[in-house]
């Protein structure tokens, strides 16, 4: 009998090195993934994990180094190269079709399929795939009516599939609830023990802290690689960042006072006619952080629209510094100095093809200041943005570089440098810090506590319970549209918000500030 | 081994390389089908290059030729360039036309200036009027201005139609319709600046370029251009930093309107002086090409017009000449604007030599 060779490494990777023009985005990067293992790829936003895992999949090809997969070399010149020899990509932004069922995104582009799908048989390897990776699926639901998670399954699947016996997920619980990340973690580690190795990229601690052995990346550069069980979640960030990240407390001595904004039973209808807000009330005060937590999808980003005036309320109502806002337009909020931070900076904070300089005066293109005569006047937004780019060290090349080519991080720093340039007396933060890494997201931290220094009133919705924890005066806690209470951090623990985030109502605070 | 990659910045070189390798593909196909066609395409290339330039009358009557295409060219890009695909010029620059002509009814007693403003008012007003129309039904119910400004240009050419074939704007003293208007009051034709006999310029021309200037300084400098632009990149960021784009989107559609309209209204008062569908049939849709020709900018738009107008013009003498059948030359359009059009994928993209892995 012929035993296999076992192969304890699946990939081995040589002094990858990878150039665009002048920058090395991978500077000799080595690594090990053994089989049947969860190896995650930490570093901050821009040190090289998106480029590592875009050679190990055939979409860059590196410019020296060597990857071995299985014992042997791997020339990688496409996706599709990487495919065959077993390594499988799922992207955070799906590529599935959206009516076709799960069955045929799954089976499209295989090379089995012949001019008549063989539906019957690919059914019964997905099945089997399914339930071997604890993935409960409808395969012939179209994509359309899955919910975000369960396209990522389709997208596992897809590659499992194919073949995959190394899986890449870059951030795949960036679009994703923290329920949808505990059942894909579930499905990670039934992967795992099904001897497949997966490379998990992350910014999360609390993913990372899930893994087998993380390699931490600075600067396109190996820090260093290390076993999950022997580290903690501070000596992987000591790692990453290269020092101690400090993290920001509100400073207590400042007390709210004065209140800025409130909102009176304030409801609204979705996009289908739904009910998203019902008899929404709170109230910020000046020197104030109000916490929103909830889990994503319960009506923050409605709340937000109607505040931005971009949604309008079906009753009740909010006034700002003692006015009474009437139906309002996003032109009356920017001009009463509301800044707004939205969640999906790309699509309703930014305009892509535009470069920092522009971006920084979106909203504020007809404002009198950065005008002259009838024309913008472009020496001053240079200046600006030269200014600004400097101040929230934004990394990119120039000024007029589109922005849709800046990475997460930096598109949110230059919104947030709009934003705090314009905003006057409140401030909307819908997720500031998602898909960030620790050190953006603590500059992220620590400028809404300059704005609560200054005497701003801040509006701070976070999936990140630890940051509202240490950030807010007060924690409101939303729960399918309805305000399930307003709590204080210090008399508050995680559980129990975590518990009101899941619909358990705890007596509503009424003291009014 | 030489692969295909995003190139990171975009350089000039490159750009005229690709352009004229494309210029190069057209010439080569449109030659091609003339030969397959029976034709001889030496001949047929002289001929339209003498009348398009073979004279200093064939000159200026290339650029009469190219000044409704450059209007129309730097509407489509006003439209275009907020991704608002109003292609309804065809109609628009006939709603221009016939209401400049319906203007100059009225206008006669007035002073030659005062009625000459106000015709080209009405041609502005006519063309931006349609094409707010298109862009109301959009705001209002939704409907795609694809399908509204197409729909617009039937109803607009078969309202000529009527009008001009038994209507009360039917040549006066026929019986039988030509399907034409009487000519325009002499006294009202737009001057003309250069050229006599076939090749006559008129002052649309100057009317055009000064278009083309206030659409490039419109796009690039002013808060309106901002907003189109970025409109035309997303349009949900812009909503939400305060602007009201259901007017933005009003204002692109009255604007682009009203620059076909004015291609039209110059295209019966300065050329044919007389309403006629012929004449105005295929302008729309050639400036539209030229918008595209020009990669959607008002400098590419003036070149690309100047070239289809010496196109059209040495067209009508390559036929005379040769024979070449007309619609050749709306083929050869086609191919121009197809290779353009690969041209301007190839500009983004470069090759580069990769080295052979060296195995340690």
């Amino acid at each position: 009998m012929v035993r296999p060779v076992v192969v304890e490494e699946l990939l081995k990777v040589r002094n990858l090195t990878k150039r665009f023009g002048a920058v090395a985005a991978n500077d000799g990067v080595s690594l090990d993934v053994r089989k049947g293992e969860v190896h995650c790829l930490f570093g901050e936003n821009g040190a090289g994990k998106s480029t590592l895992s875009a050679c190990l999949y055939g979409y860059y090809r590196a410019d020296s180094g060597e990857i071995v997969f299985k014992g042997k070399t791997a020339e990688l010149n496409s996706p599709a190269d990487a495919l065959r020899l077993g390594i499988g990509m799922v992207h955070q932004h799906f590529v599935l079709v959206s009516n076709f069922t799960v069955l045929e995104n799954i089976i499209v582009g295989s090379s089995d399929v012949g001019v008549f799908l063989n539906k019957s048989e690919a059914r019964r390897k997905v099945v089997a795939l399914c339930q071997e990776c604890g993935i409960d699926i409808d395969l012939d639901r179209e994509i359309w009516q899955l919910s975000v998670g369960e396209q990522q399954w389709v997208e596992i699947l897809k590659a499992l599939y194919f073949g995959a016996e190394l899986l890449i997920l870059d951030e795949p619980t960036a679009v994703l609830t923290p329920q949808q990340s505990d059942q894909l973690f579930r499905i990670i580690s039934g992967m795992r023990s099904r001897g497949l190795s997966i490379i998990l990229i992350s910014h999360k601690l609390r993913e990372v802290m899930q893994s087998d052995r993380v390699t931490i990346l600075r600067k396109g550069k190996v820090v260093a690689t290390v076993e999950t069980a022997g580290s903690t979640a501070e000596s992987i960030t000591a790692l990453m960042v290269g020092h101690k990240v400090t993290k920001h407390v509100r400073d207590r001595s400042v007390m709210p006072a004065g209140e800025f904004l409130s909102l009176r039973n304030v409801c609204a209808k979705g996009d289908w006619s739904e009910d998203v807000l019902k008899d929404v009330s709170f109230d910020i005060a000046k020197h104030e952080v109000l916490g929103l937590a909830g889990v994503a999808g319960n009506g923050q980003k409605e709340l937000f629209e109607v505040l931005m005036g971009v949604r309008a309320a079906s009753s009740g109502g909010f006034s700002l510094d003692g006015e009474a806002i009437v139906a309002p337009t996003s032109r009356e909020m920017l001009d009463r100095g509301v800044g707004f931070v939205p969640d999906d900076r790309f699509l309703e904070g930014l305009i892509p093809e535009f470069g920092t300089a522009e971006n920084l005066v979106l909203g504020w293109q007809r404002a009198p200041e950065y005008r002259r005569g009838p024309f913008l006047d472009r020496r001053k937004l240079g200046l600006l943005a030269r200014k600004k780019i400097e101040e929230f060290r934004v990394v990119t090349a120039s000024a007029d570089l589109p922005v849709e080519r800046l990475s997460g991080g930096n598109a949110q720093r230059v919104i947030l440098a709009r934003e705090f340039l314009h905003a006057r007396g409140l401030l909307l933060a819908n997720q500031p810090t998602r898909g960030l890494d620790v050190a953006a997201s603590e500059f992220v931290c620590e400028k809404i506590l300059e704005k609560r220094a200054a005497g701003f009133a801040v509006l701070l919705a976070s999936e990140e319970l630890d940051d509202l924890m240490r950030l807010c005066d007060r924690i409101a806690v939303i729960f399918k549209g309805r305000i399930m209470g307003i709590v204080r951090p210090e008399e508050t623990s995680l559980l129990d918000l975590g518990m009101m985030m899941a619909g358990d109502a705890k007596e509503p605070e009424r003291t009014v500030q | 081994m030489i692969s295909v990659q995003r190139r990171s910045g975009s350089s000039l070189g490159w750009n005229i390389t690709c352009y004229s390798a494309a210029m190069i593909c057209a010439f080569l196909t449109s030659a091609a089908l003339l030969t397959f066609s029976g034709g001889d395409p030496v001949k047929a290339f002289s001929a339209l290059l003498t009348g398009a330039f073979g004279s200093q009358n064939a000159l200026y009557g290339s650029l009469a030729k190219a000044t409704p295409l450059l209007l129309v060219g730097l509407g489509t890009v006003i439209a275009f360039r907020a991704k608002i695909w109003n292609i309804g010029q065809e109609g628009q620059v006939f709603a221009g036309a016939m209401a400049a002509y319906w203007m100059s009814l009225w206008v006669a007693p007035l002073p030659y200036w005062l009625a000459w403003l106000l015709i080209a008012i009405a041609g502005l007003v006519g063309g931006g009027v349609l094409g707010l129309l298109a862009g109301y039904l959009k705001v209002r119910f939704g409907t795609s201005e694809v399908i509204s400004t197409v729909m617009l240009n039937y109803i607009v050419i078969y309202i000529l139609a009527y009008l001009l074939d038994g209507g009360p704007w039917m040549e006066s003293g026929l019986t039988v319709a030509y399907h034409q208007s009487s000519p325009v009051n002499p006294l009202l034709e737009w001057p003309i600046l250069l050229g006599q006999g076939s090749g006559k310029m008129h002052i649309g021309f100057i009317l055009a370029l000064a278009a083309a200037a206030f659409c490039a300084v419109l796009l690039e400098r002013t808060s309106l251009g901002y907003e189109i632009r970025a409109f035309g990149s997303n349009p949900t960021a812009l909503r939400f930093r305060g602007t009201n784009i259901r007017r933005l989107l009003l204002v692109v559609m009255l604007l682009s309107g009203a620059l076909a309209g004015l291609a039209g209204a110059g295209e019966l008062f300065g050329t044919s002086h007389r309403l006629r569908a012929e004449t105005l049939l295929g302008i729309g849709s050639s400036g539209i090409v030229v918008a595209m020709v020009g990669g959607l900018r008002p400098s590419g738009v003036m070149l690309a017009a100047l070239f289809f107008g010496a196109l059209k013009s040495g067209a009508i003498y390559m036929r005379l000449k040769s024979g070449t059948p007309a619609g050749l030359v709306s083929a050869m359009e086609g191919l121009v604007l197809l290779f353009f059009l690969c041209a301007a994928v190839a500009t983004k993209l470069q090759l580069v030599r990769v080295e052979e892995k060296v195995h340690a």
